[in-house]
C-alpha cells in the first residue's frame, strides 16, 4: 500500500506554534479526522487546501489564549529565583576554578583592550568638538599654484585676515594663531617657550577658551600682552598674581605685560600653548609692513562666520577677492593663490595639510578594527569554553530537567552565569585599565586620559558593553546546555554533535586567523621601520650635535672657541639641518630650453662647512667655498633631483646656469647628490642650497669624537654658559633629530605589538580550554593506547595534530589578507622594504609554536598519565 | 442580557450538536452542517462558535476517546445543557409565533 497522504506539515506546525496548549491536541484530532474523510470524498488536494484553510481559520483568541493554571505560575523574575541563579552560578565559578581564571582572564584583556582603544578613538573624534562654535568656525587654508605643482599650506597670507573682515560682512570675528619658540624671562628664570603662541585679540571670542582673569576683549589687543595658562603662571609667578606683571620677551628683552590667565587649553584642541603672545606684537611691533604683504605666508588662520552665513557660497566669492588684491602680485611671480574654507572639525583627522598637530581618519579605522577583533577573539573564547565544558555539566542539566526545570529556566540559569563572568571581567578590566593608562598615554604620545576618575560615562558604557557580550556570548552556550534530553544523557550514551565540534574548531581558527594576521602586520611594520632607520641617507648623521646657537657673530665666536676642542672634530652653521623644518622660496631657475622656470623650492641655508661635514656627494660643479667671494651674494647649489627637475640629463649641464631667488640673482655652482633631508615617507625633492646670511643660520653641526661624548658635551655647555649667561643651552643630536619623524610610525608599531601579543594570548586561553576539554574527552582513548603499547610522544603528536591543523588553516587564510592590508600600509612610504616570505615563516611558526607550547600543557599530562587510572573507573 | 443571544451560526452549531447527540465533536459537527445546509464550513468557525456556546453555559463538554483516524489524538465531545435546551425551544416558539402571525394570502 502505498504510504498515507499527509496533510500539509508546515500547517500542523504553524498550528502548533500558535494554538494554546490545551486546545491543540483536540484540535488537531479534528483536523487529521476531517483531512482523512476528505480525501476519500474529494481528492487528495482538495483535502490539503481545507485543511489549511482550517488552520488558518483557526487563528482566533479563543485558540490562542492559554487556559489558566492551576497553580500560579511563578514569574521569572522573581528576586529569589534571581538570587538563586546567582548564588548557583558563583558556586560553579568558585567549583571550575581554572576555567573561571581563564574565562575571566580572557574576557577582562579583550575588555581592557576596548576600553583603552575607545579611550583613544573618542579623543580623536571629540578634536575640538569642545568649541561650542565650532560649527561655523574654518580654517581659511591657502593652494598655492606654480608652473609646475600645487603647493597646500595649512597658513594664509598676512595680509588677508584684516581684508577679509573689511571685505565680507559674513565674517564675524577672525583669530590666527602661530606658534613660534621664544625665551622668556624672569629675573634669573629664563625659559626657551617651545609652545609660546601669537593670538589675535579675537582668540577668545572665536574659541571657547577660558580666560580666568582679565578681559577677553582686550586682553591681546595691545603690544606686548601676554595671556599666560594657569601652569605656566604658576612656573613663572607661584602663587603670586600674575597680572600686570612683567617678563621679558625674546632676544630683545622687551618688557611684556601679563593681561590675562587662562585655562589651560584642552588636550584635544588644536589651539595649544604655555603663554599666548598677542599678535600686535609682531604685526604692529616687529615687522610693521608684514599686514600688507600677500606673498608672505604664516600664521594658521580661523574665520568664525556668522550664524547662517553659507561657507560655500563664501568661498566662491574668494578667486575675485584675491584677484582684486593680489592681482598684480600673482601675476608678476607666475602664481596663483587659492583659499579653501576647512571646517574646524574636519581639520584634524581629514586634511592633508601638514600642521604641528595632525591625526589621521585611518588609524582610527584600523585601531577600531582591532578592538573590534580583540573582542571578537574574547568573546570566541568564552563560547568556546562555555561550550567545551557542557559534557561536564550534561548530567547536572538532565538531572534538572528530570525534576522539572524548563527549558527556558535552565537557559536562564546559563545566560546569568556568563553574565556574571562578564561582569567580573569588567571589574577586573577597569582595574587593570586604570592601571594602564598612563602607559597607555605614553605609548600613544598624547594625554590622552587624565585617570579612570575622569572617564565615568565611559566607565558607564563599558559596562552595559560588557552586560551585552554575557548576553550574547550566554545565549549559544545556554542553548546548547539546555536543550540536552534528560533521558539520554543520564543514561550516559552521550557524544557531542559533530556540528558542535565543528563549530568550536571554526571558532578557533577565526582566532588565530586573526592572531596570525596581526602578527604578520607587526612584522611588517618592524621591517618597514628598521628598513627606514638603517636606509643609506645619502649624508652623515652619526656623533653629530645640532646647538641651538643664535645668528652672526656670536655662533662664529663660539664655533670658533669649541673647535679648539680635543672631542670636536669639526662644525658648521646653516639654518636647517636634515629632520628639521626648511623654508620654501619663490624661486627662478633657467631650466634647459633656457626659459627662467619658476616655482617654489625647498632652501638650505648654509655655511661653507655644510656640504663637507655632511658628508654630500659633488657630482658636478664646485661646492660654496670662502675663496670666491661672490659665492655668498650670487652663487647657489642645488641637488640632483632639482636639476632634473630643470629638465637636464646630466648634472654638468645645470651648472653656470642663471637663478634668482630670495634677492639673489647669479649662477648655479654645483650639484649634489640626492640625499633626504626630509623622512623616507617621501621621495627626494628639489633643494637649494645659498650662503647664510648675518641672520640667519643658528644651528650649528658639531661632529664630536665617539669616544667620552659626555666630557666633550658638558665641556661645550660650560663654554656657551660662560659666553652666553642670560640664554638656556639648548641642543640635540641629529640622529635622534632626524628619527623624530618616525615616532609615529614607532607609535604605531609598539601599539600594534601590544595588540598582536594580547590576541595571540586571548587565543591560547582559548587553545588551552579546548585542547584540555578533547584530553579529558579522550581519556579511554589514550588509555588503551598506552596499554596497547604506545609511547608517550605518540599520544602528545595525536593530541596535538588535530590543533596544529586548526593553526595551519588560520594561517592559510591569514596570509593573503595580510599581505593586502600591508601592501596598503607600505604605499604611505616612498621607501619601502618588500614584503619577504621570511615575514610569513616567522609568523608560522610563532604561532605554531605558542599553540604548541599551550596544547602540551594538557596533552604531555595526558600522555604520562597512568592508564590504570583512567581505566579502572569502568 | 448579553449572554442568552444567539447569532444564526450559533443557532446552526447548537442545532449540530443537538442533533447528533452524544456523538458531537468537532469534527463531525463540521460535517453535520455541512451536509445539512449544502456549504463548507470553516472547522475555525465551528470551533470558535462552540467556545462561545460553552461560555454562555449552553454547551459542556469533556475530553473523551480517541481512534485511529485522528492519529491517536482525543476528542472532546460536546452535549447540549438544559439552558441549551431551553434556549432552543425559546427560538422555535418565537419563530412559531412569527410565522402564525403572517397573514395567510387570500
Amino acid at each position: 500500500m502505498n504510504a498515507p497522504i499527509q496533510p500539509p506539515k508546515w500547517a500542523t506546525r504553524l498550528l502548533h506554534w500558535f494554538c494554546a496548549s490545551h486546545l491543540v491536541n483536540d484540535l488537531e484530532g479534528d483536523l487529521l479526522e476531517l483531512f482523512v474523510q476528505r480525501v476519500r470524498t474529494q481528492g487528495p488536494r482538495e483535502a490539503r487546501r481545507r485543511y489549511v484553510r482550517d488552520v488558518l481559520s483557526l487563528m482566533r483568541p479563543f485558540a490562542l489564549r492559554e487556559k489558566p493554571g492551576k497553580y500560579p505560575k511563578p514569574a521569572s523574575t522573581q528576586p529569589a529565583m534571581i538570587r538563586n541563579y546567582l548564588k548557583i552560578a558563583f558556586r560553579n565559578l568558585v567549583k571550575h576554578k581554572m576555567f573561571s581564571f581563564i574565562n575571566v582572564l580572557g574576557l577582562s584583556a579583550g575588555m581592557t583592550a576596548c576600553f583603552l582603544i575607545a579611550l583613544y578613538v573618542h579623543f580623536e573624534l571629540t578634536y575640538d568638538v569642545f568649541n561650542q562654535k565650532a560649527a561655523r568656525i574654518y580654517r581659511v587654508a591657502a593652494d598655492v599654484k606654480t608652473s609646475s605643482e600645487t603647493l597646500h599650506y595649512a597658513i594664509s597670507p598676512w595680509a588677508m585676515a584684516s581684508n577679509m573682515q573689511n571685505d565680507f560682512p559674513e565674517v564675524e570675528a577672525f583669530a590666527r594663531v602661530q606658534k613660534e619658540t621664544t625665551l622668556f624671562r624672569k629675573g634669573d628664570l629664563k625659559f626657551m617657550e617651545e609652545n609660546a603662541v601669537l593670538a589675535d585679540s579675537a582668540l577668545f571670542r572665536v574659541f571657547d577658551l577660558k580666560l580666568l582673569k582679565g578681559n577677553p576683549q582686550t586682553a591681546l589687543a595691545a603690544p606686548l600682552s601676554l595671556v599666560l595658562t594657569e601652569t605656566s603662571a604658576r612656573k613663572y609667578f607661584g602663587e603670586s598674581d600674575p597680572m600686570g606683571q612683567t617678563l621679558l620677551l625674546g632676544t630683545e628683552s622687551e618688557p611684556s605685560m601679563v593681561t590675562g590667565v587662562m585655562q589651560d587649553p584642552p588636550v584635544n584642541s588644536q589651539i595649544k600653548g604655555d603663554i599666548f603672545v598677542s599678535m600686535s606684537t609682531y604685526t604692529a611691533h616687529h615687522d610693521k609692513n608684514i599686514e600688507r604683504e600677500w606673498g608672505s605666508f604664516g600664521a594658521t588662520a580661523f574665520v568664525l562666520l556668522k550664524s547662517g552665513a553659507d561657507p560655500a557660497a563664501l568661498e566662491r566669492k574668494f578667486p575675485a577677492f584675491m584677484q582684486r588684491h593680489a592681482g598684480k602680485l600673482m601675476a608678476e611671480q607666475q602664481m596663483q593663490i587659492g583659499l579653501v574654507l576647512e571646517p574646524l572639525r574636519d581639520i584634524y583627522l581629514h586634511s592633508s595639510r601638514t600642521t604641528e598637530e595632525s591625526g589621521s581618519i585611518n588609524n582610527v579605522y584600523i585601531f577600531s578594527a582591532v578592538a573590534f577583533f580583540v573582542m571578537l577573539i574574547a568573546c570566541i573564547n568564552f563560547v568556546n569554553l562555555t561550550t567545551a565544558r557542557s559534557v561536564e555539566r550534561a548530567r547536572e542539566v538532565g538531572v534538572r530537567k528530570a525534576v522539572g526545570a524548563a527549558k527556558s529556566a535552565l537557559a536562564r540559569q546559563f545566560i546569568a552565569e556568563s553574565i556574571l563572568i562578564s561582569v567580573i571581567a569588567f571589574f577586573l578590566s577597569i582595574l587593570i585599565s586604570a592601571a594602564l593608562i598612563p602607559g597607555f598615554n605614553m605609548l600613544a604620545g598624547k594625554a590622552i586620559s587624565k585617570g579612570m576618575v575622569h572617564e565615568i560615562p565611559f566607565v558607564a558604557c563599558q559596562f552595559g558593553v560588557a552586560l551585552l557580550t554575557g548576553l550574547l556570548a550566554g545565549i549559544y552556550p545556554a542553548f546548547v546546555l539546555s536543550s540536552f534530553e534528560p533521558v539520554k544523557v543520564l543514561k550516559g550514551r552521550f557524544t557531542t554533535s559533530l556540528k558542535g565540534i565543528m563549530l568550536r574548531k571554526g571558532l578557533v581558527t577565526v582566532q588565530f586567523a586573526i592572531s596570525i594576521t596581526i602578527i604578520i602586520a607587526t612584522i611588517v611594520m618592524y621591517a618597514q621601520l628598521d628598513f627606514m632607520r638603517s636606509y643609506g641617507l645619502g649624508f652623515s648623521k652619526d656623533q653629530t650635535l645640532v646647538v641651538e646657537a643664535g645668528p652672526g657673530r656670536e655662533r662664529d665666536a663660539f664655533e670658533a672657541t669649541i673647535q679648539n676642542y680635543a672631542g670636536v672634530r669639526s662644525a658648521a652653521a646653516s639654518s636647517e639641518v636634515p629632520g628639521s623644518w626648511n623654508p620654501q622660496a619663490y624661486s627662478k631657475l633657467e631650466n634647459k630650453n633656457g626659459e627662467m622656470q619658476a616655482g617654489n623650492m625647498d632652501v638650505y641655508r648654509i655655511d661653507f662647512d655644510f656640504t663637507q661635514q655632511y658628508g654630500l656627494q659633488l657630482l658636478a660643479g664646485r661646492a660654496f667655498s670662502k675663496q670666491f667671494h661672490t659665492d655668498s651674494t650670487q652663487s647657489l647649489m642645488i641637488n640632483e633631483a632639482a636639476a632634473k627637475a630643470l629638465g637636464y640629463r646630466s648634472p654638468e649641464e645645470a651648472i653656470g646656469k642663471k637663478f634668482d631667488q630670495w634677492g639673489r640673482q647669479g649662477t648655479i655652482i654645483g650639484v649634489v647628490k640626492d640625499f633626504h633631508f626630509k623622512s623616507l615617507h617621501e621621495t627626494v625633492k628639489p633643494l637649494t642650497f645659498r650662503i647664510i646670511d648675518f641672520w640667519n643660520g643658528q644651528l650649528l653641526s658639531v661632529k664630536i669624537d665617539g669616544k667620552n661624548v659626555k666630557q666633550t658635551l658638558s665641556a661645550i655647555e660650560s663654554q656657551w654658559k660662560t659666553m652666553h649667561p642670560d640664554k638656556p643651552f639648548t641642543y640635540y643630536f641629529l640622529d635622534e633629530l632626524y628619527d623624530r619623524q618616525y615616532r609615529a610610525d614607532e607609535r604605531f608599531e609598539a601599539l600594534f605589538l601590544n595588540f598582536a601579543a594580547l590576541a595571540i594570548f586571548i587565543s591560547c586561553l582559548g587553545l588551552l580550554g579546548l585542547a584540555s576539554y578533547s584530553t579529558v574527552q579522550r581519556t579511554k582513548e589514550i588509555g588503551v593506547r598506552k596499554v596497547m603499547g604506545a609511547s608517550a610522544a605518540s599520544i602528545v603528536g595525536l593530541l596535538s595534530r588535530d590543533f596544529l591543523q586548526l593553526v595551519g588553516i588560520a594561517f592559510v587564510v591569514a596570509a593573503p589578507l595580510a599581505w593586502f592590508a600591508m601592501h596598503r600600509w607600505l604605499d604611505g612610504f616612498a621607501y619601502k622594504t618588500d614584503i619577504r616570505a621570511s615575514f610569513f615563516i616567522a609568523a608560522a611558526l610563532l604561532s605554531t609554536f605558542v599553540a604548541l607550547a599551550t596544547i602540551s600543557f594538557q596533552s604531555i599530562r595526558a600522555a604520562l598519565m597512568n592508564p590504570v587510572k583512567s581505566l579502572r573507573s569502568e | 442580557m448579553k449572554g442568552t443571544y444567539l447569532g444564526e451560526f450559533e443557532e446552526v452549531v447548537l442545532l449540530a450538536v443537538a442533533i447528533l447527540a452524544g456523538d458531537a465533536y468537532g469534527a463531525s459537527i463540521t460535517n453535520e452542517i455541512e451536509q445539512q445546509m449544502g456549504r463548507s464550513v470553516n472547522l475555525g468557525a465551528v470551533h470558535a462558535a462552540l467556545h462561545r456556546l460553552e461560555e454562555k453555559g449552553l454547551l459542556s463538554s469533556r475530553l473523551g476517546g480517541a481512534t485511529a483516524e485522528r492519529g491517536g489524538r482525543s476528542k472532546r465531545f460536546f452535549t447540549v445543557t438544559m439552558a441549551g435546551t431551553k434556549a432552543l425551544d425559546n427560538i422555535r416558539e418565537i419563530r412559531n409565533r412569527m410565522w402564525s402571525a403572517i397573514p395567510k394570502p387570500a
